[in-house]
Formats: C-alpha cells, structure tokens, sequence
C-alpha cells in the first residue's frame, strides 16, 4: 500500500503540553490531536503505509495491531477528512 | 504568605530608568489638538469605529470627535463642540492607545493585572467580566495593581514576555468600590456610571515578566485550572477587539499568525478562573485568585511534572 504522507504545505504545527496542535492555512481552523493520536501523527513520516503506521505504534504503546487497528483508520480518515493528509 | 513570595513592594519609580518600549510609548502617545483626516481608506468613517492604513491610525468617537496618529509624530485630536472631553482621555488611553501600541510591535491584551513577587499576573474577560474590580479587591489585600482594562506586551526579547506597567487609572463601577475597599474620586464621564479609583495597595510602575494570564468565567463553584495544548491558542483568539488592532497592525498571514500563538502558548502561564458572580460569594472568588496570585511564586503550587494543579 502507498505511504501516506503529510500535505505540509497546507497547515502549521506545533506541539505544547503533549498535544499536536495544527492549524489549516486557508481557512485558520484549529485542530487538536492529543495522547495516540499525537503519537500516530509523528510517526507519519511519508515512508509508512498505514500497515507500517500500525505496527510501530503497536509496537510504541505494547498493544496487538488489531487492537488498535479501527483506532488509527478513524484517524486517517479524520485526517485526510480534514486535508491533512494524502495516502498516495 | 512565605518569606519567599511577597508583593511587589511599591517603589519610587522616578528613579529606574524607563525600558525603550515605555518610551517608545510615551514619545508615540504625545498629542496636539488640530485637523485631523475625516477618513484613510476613502469612505467615511462611522462614530465609534476605526481604521488603520500604512503608518496611520484614525478613530472617530461619539460625534465629532477624532484621533489621528501617524507613526512617528504622535497623536492629533480633533474635538467637536459637543464632545464631553472627559471622553477624550478614555479614547487616548483605549483604543488609540492599543492601535499605537500594535502599531509599533506592541501586543495590547484586554486584561487587568495585579504584581506579585516581581512579575505580573493578568486577569483577561469580555467587559463586563469583573476583570477592574477583581484587580482592586486583590490591591485590597496588599497586591498592588499592575495595569487596569489594557495590559501591553513587549515581545522584543524572543525567550520572554514583559509586560508594561499601566497607563490608566483605576475604573469602577460604585458597587464595586463598595465591594473592593479602593478609594473612590471623580466620576470618569457624564455618560457612564463609572468612577475613577485608587487601588488600595497602590500601583506598580516597572516593566515585569507576565507570570500568568487568567480567564475570568462565571461558574457555581469556584476554581481555578490550568489551560493546556489547542486551548491555548483558541483561548489567545478571544480577545477581539485588540486582536483586531495587532492583526491589521502587523497583518500576519496566517502561517506568521501560527507561529505568534504559538510564542505566546509556550511562554505564559494560561488558567481559567470559574467562580459565582453572586455578590454574597464575591470573598470567596478574591480569597481563591489570592491563593493563586500568590501561590505562583513559589514551586508548592506546581505538580511534579510541572504543570498546574487545580486550586478549589
């Protein structure tokens, strides 16, 4: 599957207190991803696919993949959604 | 209160040199009466509105009456017959105020602030939000006032923020110099039922680091928590009318916006204070924003990984 990767000309970020914080740069929308999601968000890196993104973040958090595998799908799609992300 | 945390004691500032940014203000600030432009962009400007252009600034209050300031030579007034000059210094002191300041790289925050320990702690709100009479119940218990109504942030050195020392007096309504013990004087204008007063523990009058920023809300309960991560740049956002100011000011794109929230979420303290507006609870909040004010000087009031715990 193709890496998914960050359309980093769109937004800003930042992090502050654990929390990604990202800003849309057409429209000024704030987005906030704490905790996993934050997580899961470094480590799109647009070398991992979203198998790649699960297996390290189970490996990170000690969990199995199915176990957070509808986890991250939610957030891709969010992210994506959101016109963060593009999965090429 | 410890040895190690104790009021700003007031001093005699005549004698400290002023920071370049109070002096950049003061030289700025100087005005003359004359003619003022009617308009910057070509289209009239309403009573009670504003508008920004290049080095120039132009607002019109009730009636005729106008502020116009060009960077570099200061402020010129207009004045109508039927302007209440006692309107003029509130005017001066508001809205010009701000606009010069942004206008020079100053950020002007809605917000009253006590000193403590050598820095500043600014309570921020909408009017009406009991941002002056929250200042003058503190200054009631021997923390002097620092600024009322608007506090201006120096941003010139990148590792923090220093705030200025404030340029206006005291203002409350009779109800709250009753509440909050400040000595009250002359009537502020015809129109409003205001009165100027005199803080209790006296004022401040030294640039100091901004220690905290503290949004007043209304609550059943009373508490103080600390504002983390996105909050902080949503929280930043609030403050509209200065914002606006700053935004036309240094017209920022938004990717230069970002960047700015995010100086200003790294280096301040930000809180959210809840408390009743019922006035048989008022001590209540006071006591609490006192054991906040205070508690900031020392290392008690933070947990071990350095965040803020609630106080209630």
């Amino acid at each position: 599957m193709a890496a998914i990767r960050k359309l980093t000309e769109r937004f800003a970020e930042s992090e502050v207190d654990n929390e990604i914080v990202i800003m849309r740069l057409d429209t000024g929308d704030l987005f906030s991803l704490p905790g996993t999601a934050a997580a899961a968000w470094k480590m799109i890196d647009g070398t991992r696919d979203r198998a790649g993104l699960i297996k390290a973040l189970a490996s990170d958090f000690a969990v199995t993949e199915p176990e957070i595998a509808a986890d991250v799908d939610e957030l891709l799609v969010r992210l994506r959604d959101q016109g963060l992300l593009e999965q090429g | 209160m410890g040895d190690a945390v104790r009021p700003a004691e007031p001093r005699d500032v005549r004698s400290l040199p002023k920071s370049p940014a109070q002096l950049l203000m003061e030289r700025e600030t100087q005005f003359v009466f004359g003619r003022a432009p009617r308009s910057l962009k070509g289209f009239p400007l309403e009573p009670m509105s504003w508008q920004m252009e290049g080095d120039s600034f132009l607002l019109r209050g009730v009636g005729e009456h106008y502020f116009h300031y060009q960077k570099g030579r200061g402020v010129t007034i207009e004045r109508g017959p039927d302007v209440d000059p006692r309107e003029e210094a509130l005017w001066l002191n508001g809205s010009v105020y701000s606009a010069v300041a942004s206008m020079n790289g100053l950020l002007p925050i809605h917000a009253s602030a006590v000193a403590v320990d050598g820095a500043a702690v600014a309570f921020t709100g909408p009017a009406g939000a009991g941002k002056s009479t929250l200042v003058a119940a503190l200054a009631g218990r021997g923390l002097p006032m620092f600024c009322d109504d608007t506090l201006i942030l120096d941003l010139s050195d990148p590792d923090r923020i220093i705030c200025l020392p404030g340029h206006k007096r005291l203002k409350l309504r009779p109800d709250a110099v009753e509440m909050t013990g400040a000595r009250p004087q002359e009537k502020i204008s015809e129109a409003l039922d205001k009165f100027y007063a005199e803080p209790a523990a006296g004022t401040v009058g030294i640039p100091l680091p901004l220690e905290s920023l503290v949004f007043l809300e209304e609550g059943p309960e009373a508490a103080i928590t600390p504002i983390a991560g996105a909050e902080r740049f949503i929280r930043l956002q609030d403050d509209h009318q200065t914002s606006r100011l700053f935004a036309e000011a240094r017209r920022f794109d938004r990717a230069e916006h970002f960047k700015h929230l995010d100086r200003l979420a790294r280096q301040l303290r930000m809180a959210r204070f809840v408390r009743p507006r019922d006035r048989e609870r008022f001590a209540e909040g006071v006591a609490l924003a006192e054991r906040y004010v205070v508690g900031l000087g020392t290392d008690l009031q933070r947990s071990e990984d350095g965040s803020d715990p609630k106080i209630d």
